[in-house]
């Protein structure tokens, strides 16, 4: 087994990191496992909050923010479904800022599982519908930059912003 | 005991910790029996109060954290007590205002109506210091555990629990003993008119409660 990360997960760390994020609240994903890995192996510092859903991720995160933190949220797609009301209710109107980072099933990319596909297929229109602003990373080199760029205009002005790891480029490490 | 009984009780004897409410009755009673800056009022995302306050919590340690829960609330999001249970943040007190009844919409049963142990179920989850109390004297007396805890360590040091005993409390002889680690107090409370509403100022109040705890959100835009 080769102890090397993705060049993607690498990035998304180093993105995290550099906007000042050290609290990342997550429900376990296949993918993001190698994420958490960087994490755990890279930067000591950054805290790995579990949580048993991702609604409680979000509150766990609104409640690190008003205690002076920058946190970020990990889950899959499917979770943003779980998470509706909290997003919506809660961190919209109190204008309490966060960084997503979701890893995307249900989009084109071989998808196997038509359980996965609505969700998958309707993350970007369902932000767009609430105000979240999202960037989907293009390629492993742009992971970092994307993450920053998007996480630094979340905390700058009081909003939401979410990056999503396509499987086209996840799958590449993990399936 | 009403609720808002115990909201009073709880505000009085809350110093400076932050104050967490779930959204409708809680979050009014709270307005209602003492605003102040540390307060924190939800007013959507219901169950997830519990939660904001764990993070917050984990966030400021040596900060004293009460969430103030309803059954009802509390029953959407059942695995936030997992999740405290396996953090242990000793900081956290959260207090469920158990009316048996989803009585901002019109008093429907909840399942603690019927038997439904919110406590157990904390103390299942590792909660070790989850106590049910159905009086003024026996809420005082859990709060005033913590507060004992607090003195003898310090305020950096862990919030102080009650550990249930619930024969004792039955037969009248409620002294709960004190340890350290994450509490849930279930307070068994009736239902009371809410007399007051917070401002719907969001972010107004979320400033306000930002800025009472030292970190006002202007710090948080560009740190370093």
């Amino acid at each position: 087994m080769s102890h090397k990360p993705p060049v993607w997960a690498s990035g998304v760390c180093a993105g995290i990191h550099a906007i000042g994020s050290r609290d990342v609240v997550y429900v376990p994903d296949n993918p993001l496992s190698y994420v958490l890995r960087v994490f755990e192996s890279e930067y000591r510092e950054v805290r790995l909050i579990l949580a048993t859903r991702e609604e409680e991720a979000f509150g766990i995160a609104a409640g690190l923010y008003l205690g002076g933190r920058r946190p970020t949220v990990m889950c899959q797609s499917s979770g943003i479904g779980n998470s509706l009301n909290a997003i919506t209710s809660l961190l919209v109107p109190y204008e309490i800022p966060l960084l997503m980072v979701v890893s995307w099933r249900g989009d084109d990319a071989g998808e196997w599982n038509a359980a996965q596909r609505p969700m998958g297929q309707a993350v970007r229109a369902i932000f767009d519908a609430i105000g979240v602003a999202h960037a989907t990373i293009p390629s492993p080199d742009a992971a970092l930059d994307t993450v920053r760029r998007v996480g630094e205009t979340a905390f700058r002005t009081n909003t939401l912003g979410a990056c999503l790891l396509p499987r086209a480029m996840t799958t590449v490490t993990a399936s | 005991m009403t609720r808002y009984d115990a909201t009073r009780l709880i505000v009085d004897l809350a110093g400076d910790a932050a104050i967490v409410a779930s959204l409708g009755h809680p979050a009014y009673d709270l307005f209602a029996a003492g605003d102040r800056p540390r307060n924190f009022y939800t007013w959507g995302s219901m169950g997830v109060a519990t939660s904001i306050g764990l993070g917050l919590a984990l966030a400021r340690p040596s900060a004293r954290v009460i969430v103030l829960d309803g059954d009802g609330s509390l029953l959407m999001n059942l695995g936030s007590l997992a999740t405290i249970g396996l953090l242990q943040p000793a900081n956290l007190a959260v207090v469920v205002m158990d009316n048996e009844e989803y009585a901002t919409t019109g008093g429907q049963p909840t399942p603690t109506a019927h038997g439904a142990d919110l406590a157990a179920a904390a103390r299942a989850m590792r909660i070790a210091s989850a106590v049910t109390v159905r009086t003024e004297e026996e809420l005082r007396a859990a709060m005033a555990g913590v507060a004992r805890r607090l003195r003898a360590e310090g305020a950096s040091a862990s919030l102080a629990v009650a550990r249930p005993d619930l024969e004792r409390a039955e037969a009248g002889d409620f002294q709960p003993s004190v340890t350290a680690g994450p509490v849930v107090i279930v307070a068994k409370v009736d239902e009371s008119s809410p007399i007051a509403k917070p401002p719907i100022d969001y972010v107004a109040m979320k400033e306000r409660f930002m800025a009472a705890l030292g970190t006002p959100h202007s710090a948080l835009r560009n740190p370093q």
